[in-house]
């Protein structure tokens, strides 16, 4: 059966005794995109990892992965998928080098395929200067390149990366990200993270996951409209007018739907933030109240609708109601 | 194949990196030297090693528990067993390779004890048939008390919990089984035949066999069904660790 999604996920449950971490998520990643799999800590998200990535297996449901079913089939899984766990754990005693031949050697790769992949893999993460020195002495920042070029080695189609930039510095947290971007289109990459920038700028959709459920999913655009549109705690409505200040203000202030207007820049032009009931209604009558009052409106804009906000609203046990 | 092969090798090196390879082959050479002065290398006695292969268990208890007692448990300490079980290897292959790593270190440390046969030959001309079959023995032996070690590694993350269970266990079989039953009064109900199966369980009376040049495949197969028992054990810990 021809299927362009990677990593099919049907109704995949885990139990740890009693607790249920992770409840009947469905999702599916498409071929050659990357995809941000989102949650706070202790949401299921290294859970579902280990499950795709046959450490454990689902207690109900099912997963396939580039085709191959995690439970019946997990050996060709695992051929099928590079995969760099929380953390990074190596053995410090051996050399770069000859842990990567290692690993090639695991994966059933022969000798020049081993040289040849060891060179390109080195390549692209940034490892040909440390290939002879010792893991235990590597940086954080190498490590983790070291542990991404590991899951790169058998050049898999699926790569599944469990938050590869805890812990590093800011420009080795770009390097990471632009290897990854780089990654897309020849891999399927789920990456698994807590840090909302990272997903904005290399993921294509993102999945938003919080105790065991999946809250939401889509682009990150998407998620971003589908905030502002719930009218998330953090948006609000930009709106820039040349007129008298105050008259400006108390004007706008005395509207039905808003709640508190904030001064942003002062002036001949005012910048407002508008907080409240943002709906179409109310732009409306802005615009209206400018033109009838004879002030110029400069800019109305729906901002500050950041994935950040929406994340937290979400994942918070208090409001998902609200958000769903 | 291959793949056990490299589990293996990378064991086998990286116990040769631990100073824990140094101090446990030091600690082997200086212990039968201990037997070596003392039983064997006598003036005037005749050039017989046996004594030193006959109480080589004695020393290989204490010893063999440092060579197993990190294989799995520093695994599982340091997490690399996610990335283990998540590569394309058969819980088989990953067990048969730490065995056989360890048992690559174990031959290293039986074979340091050829110093001692040279030793004698060099001052006389000891019987080569059974020494020949002490390394036999000494190499199945070796193969049921490493498999222990790799059980006892598997079940717990703390390697000197590994090590003291492992070590605790070879003493049972090795000195304790032996006196236990010196110490089963005839008197009890099928004395005779607890006796039988206390001294079938015990290590030493094997081993005695190999080293008086004399394979029986009695023997033979005490030592294999016990490497299979563990290696089998094993597995089912690492199975069922899975499910956990």
């Amino acid at each position: 059966m021809p299927n362009a999604a990677e990593i099919v996920v049907q109704r995949l449950t885990k139990d740890y005794g009693r607790f249920r971490a992770v409840d009947d998520i469905n999702f599916e990643v498409a071929k050659g995109s990357v995809v941000g799999f989102l949650g706070p800590n202790g949401a299921g998200k290294t859970t579902t990892i280990r499950m795709l990535t046959c450490y454990m297996p689902p207690s109900s449901g099912q997963a396939r992965v580039a085709g191959f079913d995690v439970f019946s089939q997990s050996l060709q899984v695992r051929q099928n998928i590079g995969y760099l766990p929380e953390n990074t754990p190596l053995y410090p005693e051996m050399r770069v080098e000859e842990y990567l031949d290692y690993r090639g050697k695991l994966r059933g790769l022969n000798r020049t395929a081993r040289k040849q992949r060891i060179a390109e893999v080195a390549d692209r993460c940034w490892l040909t200067d440390r290939l002879r020195w010792l893991v235990g002495k590597l940086s954080k920042g190498y490590r983790q390149r070291l542990g991404i070029a590991d899951a790169l080695l058998h050049n898999p189609p699926v790569l599944v990366l469990d938050e590869p930039t805890v812990g590093l510095d800011p420009s080795q947290i770009r390097e990471a990200r632009k290897l990854i971007a780089e990654l897309a289109g020849r891999h399927t990459v789920l990456l698994s993270t807590h840090i909302l920038s990272e997903v904005e700028l290399v993921c294509q959709r993102v999945i938003i996951i919080g105790r065991g459920k999946i809250l939401a999913q889509g682009t990150p655009d998407e998620l971003k409209q589908q905030c502002a549109r719930a009218g998330a705690a953090g948006a609000r409505l930009l709106v820039e007018v040349r007129g008298p200040a105050d008259q400006v203000l108390s004007a706008i202030k005395a509207l039905p739907g808003v709640e508190k207007v904030q001064v942003l820049a002062d002036g001949p032009v005012q910048s407002l933030a508008v907080v409240g009931r943002l709906d179409a209604q109310l732009r409306e009558q802005i615009a209206a109240l400018v033109v009838q009052r004879g002030w110029a409106l400069r800019e109305m804009r729906i901002g500050g609708a950041t994935l950040e906000e929406f994340f937290v609203q979400i994942t918070d046990p208090g409001t998902t109601q609200a958000a769903a | 194949m291959s793949r056990i092969m490299a589990v293996a090798g990378r064991e086998l090196k990286s116990l040769f990196y631990s100073p824990v390879a140094y101090i446990v082959l030091v600690l082997y050479l200086l212990f039968v030297g201990l037997l070596f002065s003392m039983l064997v290398f006598i003036p005037g006695e005749l050039a017989n090693p046996q004594p030193m292969f006959a109480w080589n268990h004695l020393i290989l208890i204490f010893i063999v528990p440092f060579i197993t007692m990190s294989l799995l448990a520093e695994e599982y300490r340091s997490g690399r067993i996610e990335v283990l079980r998540t590569s394309p290897l058969a819980e088989m292959e990953i067990i048969l390779g730490k065995f056989l790593g360890a048992m690559g270190f174990y031959c290293v440390v039986i074979a340091s004890s050829v110093v001692f046969v040279l030793t004698l030959m060099a001052f006389g001309r000891p019987d080569f048939h059974p020494i020949f079959t002490s390394y036999m023995g000494l190499l199945l032996m070796g193969s049921m008390m490493v498999a222990i070690g790799v059980f006892f590694s598997a079940l717990s993350e703390h390697q000197i919990l590994a090590a003291m269970s492992t070590c605790v266990t070879l003493v049972t079989l090795g000195i304790l089984v032996g006196f236990v039953r010196q110490l089963v009064p005839t008197s009890w109900f099928a004395a005779t035949q607890i006796r039988h199966v206390l001294g079938y369980m015990a290590i030493e009376p094997h081993m005695a066999n190999f080293a008086r040049g004399v394979v029986d495949t009695q023997n033979i197969v005490y030592f294999l069904t016990g490497t299979c028992l563990f290696l089998f054990l094993t597995y089912v810990v690492l199975e069922s660790r899975r499910w956990r």
